[in-house]
């Protein structure tokens, strides 16, 4: 889903690029009294795994494969701020580190992938959760439920911004991208779900928007500060 | 110790050559505007684009990085266009159509093919130019030299950092599991890629927590200190003039 260079017209990188530039701009103020020196590891780390994990491909049906996006994993463990952030960062590092996604899609990429994605998979993920008996099996089905829609929108997205810069017509691009993506949408979602239950059942203080149960501990306990 | 094996980031970074040698501000801008440049030429002038892969094939002469390397990581565009645009002249109807045995092709959307083709091939090309000729590090200080926000320039070296032994404990747990006998054909198997992820992300955040500690108690207060000097020279100007200038000079000569 990384749009290359050339494949949009002016109109839409920009207009992409102020959104997205916007949205993860005001993910930064309104996160600023976590975003301090202090989470810059935290960070960074959580953006390198992010990029690791998005090399791994997983079988879709007998033999093709995806492979892991992590938006709305990102935004459940670290919240949608710093979530989106986290994404956008591994798009900037995709971008001029490997070429893949170009510079001047690298917008409509972080709009794709961090706003809908990512802050928006983040509120259908708390619209699931509060709709849903609060429980922890039903805080997983909303995370894997809004990976599922996250990755089939953001398709979407890629598509209506291909057709609006007159390169593929909608009626052709849109159902091919919505239909992949629902498949690769099933794995998204599994693994979100996966990974999210081997943390709760090892580290559940890790997820910031896991309020059910007791804490082990406060976050700026476990850190020597 | 292992040697860390992942040589895909930065190959042929440490190079040494006029290109490698040059400030990265200058690099990072000239083949950013040489990408914005290539974009925002109308698909019919055909010249231009043959001048933009002229001054890249130029570059990478000077650079001594081997073409093959560079044939190598493009292919990275070519899924995209396969399943994108490949099938554009097909459905396209705009302009006249030729006749290609029994399925009829438009004009326009060759045209359109041709577009995204060679746009997003000359643009790759320039950014493999740019990360093949300068080191990561080096690319993160001439961006917060240019003003990026500083917390993203601090995260993304410590990114860079940890990448690699991240991949490196990734790969024992991909060793691990295919000596199991993992084959990895069915959805339902995509339950052991959630286990490895999961405690991928375990590791890597208590690696984080620990590290964290550890640089506090080196004395870490937000600052990274480095010790690049940058200096804008001929060789800036020249390499600046040839690839910013050049291609505007083509697009104004049309």
């Amino acid at each position: 889903m990384h749009i290359p260079d050339g494949f949009l017209n002016s109109g839409v990188s920009i207009a992409t690029g102020v959104v997205a530039a916007g949205a993860i701009g005001i993910g930064m103020v309104k996160a600023r009294d976590e975003l301090d020196e202090k989470s810059v590891p935290l960070l960074a780390l959580c953006t390198a795994f992010v990029f690791a994990a998005q090399m791994l491909n997983f079988p879709v049906a007998g033999g093709t494969s995806g492979h892991f996006l992590g938006a709305v994993l990102a935004v459940v463990l670290l919240g949608p701020w710093l979530g989106s952030l986290v994404i956008g960062l591994v798009l900037l590092v995709q971008c001029l580190g490997f070429a893949d996604g170009g510079i001047s899609a690298l917008g409509a990429n972080a709009f794709n992938m961090a706003v809908v994605g990512g802050i928006f998979g983040y509120y259908i993920f708390y619209l699931l959760k509060r709709l849903l008996p609060r429980d922890k099996k039903f805080f997983l089905l909303s995370a894997g439920g809004a990976a599922w829609l996250s990755v089939v929108l953001a398709s979407g997205a890629c598509a209506v911004e291909l057709a609006i810069s007159g390169t593929t017509p909608l009626s052709v691009t849109l159902p091919t991208m919505l239909g992949i993506h629902a498949v690769i949408g099933v794995g998204e979602a599994v693994i979100t779900t996966l990974v999210l239950a081997i943390v709760l059942a090892a580290r559940p203080d890790l997820i910031r928007s896991y309020d059910y149960g007791p804490r082990m501990y406060e976050l700026d306990e476990a850190e020597v500060g | 110790m292992r040697r860390i094996q992942h040589a895909f980031l930065d190959e042929y970074s440490d190079l040494d050559s006029v290109i490698h040698k040059l400030d990265p501000r200058a690099k990072l801008i000239g083949f950013v505007a040489l990408v914005v440049l290539c974009v925002s030429t109308p698909p019919n002038l055909w010249l231009a684009f043959a001048v933009f892969l002229a001054l890249e094939m130029t570059v990478l002469f000077i650079s001594h990085v081997p073409l093959r390397h560079v044939l190598k990581r493009m292919l990275i565009v070519v899924p995209f266009i396969l399943a994108v645009a490949l099938f554009i002249p097909f459905f396209n109807k705009g302009g006249g159509s030729y006749n290609l045995g029994p399925l009829k092709v438009s004009a326009h959307g060759l045209t359109i093919l041709w577009n995204v083709t060679i746009k997003s091939m000359v643009s790759v090309f320039a950014v493999i130019l740019l990360s093949s000729t300068t080191p990561f590090p080096d690319l993160l200080h001439a961006m917060e030299k240019l003003k990026m926000p500083r917390i993203i320039t601090t995260t993304l070296s410590f990114t860079y950092r940890y990448v690699f032994v991240l991949l490196d404990e990734l790969q024992r747990m991909k060793r691990a599991r295919d000596s199991r006998g993992w084959s990895g054909k069915w959805l339902w198997q995509a339950k052991v890629i959630g286990h490895m992820i999961g405690a991928l992300f375990l590791r890597s955040y208590e690696r984080g927590e620990r590290v964290y500690a550890a640089m506090l108690s080196r004395g870490y207060d937000g600052q990274v200190q480095t010790a690049y000097t940058y200096r804008v020279g001929v060789a800036e100007i020249g390499f600046l003039a040839l690839i910013v200038l050049v291609p505007i000079a083509v697009r104004l000569s049309f």
